[in-house]
């Protein structure tokens, strides 16, 4: 769901015609659609530098973890997810809100990898260096649209 | 409901796809025509209940359907024909702000021929009432914005029919 999908979903819960301050959003998410292109451009042409850098200052951080232990099938799976983490960023910077995240890559999320047996605290660590690396490929204007996604995201682990 | 941003995230998440392509292009496109589409809600929206008071004196209100016998008489007819009236325009306006018609689909064309039949409500002044709408709406946001409310109210009028 966008936010265009939001505001009209709101206000046909109230049978009314969007308000002036959904108005002024929605004004504000389409000025800034070059940037919102501009960003998702830059993460899809740099998915695998930012999986691999954010890799090495994550286990940097954190060296025992499942994706550091030698088993090249298990590092693959994990650096897999946190590539999807990273598109998932990019649908909602061109949605204009969370919900793409939410409803493909978080709802369910953490027994997905209790079940798998991956420490979330370490997941947590693991989104915040991708974030780092991430928002360091972007213009400020762009990585003020991420970031707050990422943000989203560090904090669901 | 569907919108025209989610309607190109979904397909490429099914193919673990970032928006990119033909995709982008598209969402570019509806990016470049957001400004008009808000301008002609906000205006819409602030003079909903004149669009129309001037739809109805445009097709309806000199007919016989304002009569005794009409389906605009008595003034309980004629408040639901002015209530119906402003469900479609603002069902349009939400597609015309989506670029998506589903939502038309979804909340005001499911079974609406079915009501409107049962209520006796007859088909052919709601469609001249949809028609003189597509002119009021024009006149007050130009013929850009107009002509993308048209496609929505050209939505509805081909559902009744």
């Amino acid at each position: 769901m966008s936010i265009i999908a939001k505001v009209i979903a709101q206000s046909d819960r109230a049978d009314r015609f969007p308000g002036s301050a959904e108005l002024t959003q929605l004004q504000d998410y389409f000025n800034n659609s070059s940037a919102r292109i501009s960003a998702v451009q830059k993460l899809a042409a740099n998915q695998q530098k930012i999986v691999d850098e954010g890799s090495q200052r994550f286990w940097a951080q954190c060296p025992n973890t499942p994706s550091n232990r030698g088993d090249a099938q298990k590092t693959a799976l994990c650096q897999r997810d946190q590539g999807w983490y990273i598109r998932l960023v990019s649908y909602c910077v061109l949605a204009g809100n969370a919900k793409p995240l939410e409803d493909i890559g978080l709802d369910g999320m953490r027994d997905m990898y209790v079940s798998l047996g991956v420490p979330l605290a370490n997941l947590k660590i693991a989104m915040g260096c991708l974030k780092s690396v991430a928002l360091g490929l972007l213009s400020s204007e762009e990585a003020a649209l991420a970031g707050p996604y990422f943000d989203q995201l560090v904090r669901a682990f | 409901m569907q919108d025209t941003v989610t309607a190109i995230i979904n397909p490429a998440d099914e193919k673990g796809n970032y928006v990119e392509g033909e995709a982008l292009d598209k969402l570019k496109q509806y990016f470049q025509t957001g400004a008009v589409r808000v301008k002609a809600a906000t205006q819409i929206g602030s003079s909903a209940a004149n669009i129309v008071s001037d739809t109805v004196a445009k097709s309806l209100l000199y007919g016989d359907i304002t009569l005794p016998g009409g389906n605009m008489y008595p003034t309980r007819r004629y408040a639901a024909c002015l209530r119906d009236l402003t469900y479609f325009l603002r069902y349009a306006t939400y597609a015309m702000l989506a670029a998506d018609a589903s939502i038309l689909d979804e909340r005001i064309l499911s079974g609406l021929k079915d009501t409107y039949a049962s209520l006796g409500v007859p088909i052919e002044p709601t469609i001249q009432a949809l028609q003189a709408m597509k002119d009021v709406v024009t006149q007050r946001v130009g013929t850009e914005a107009g002509q993308e409310m048209d496609v929505y109210i050209d939505h509805i009028i081909t559902g009744l029919g």
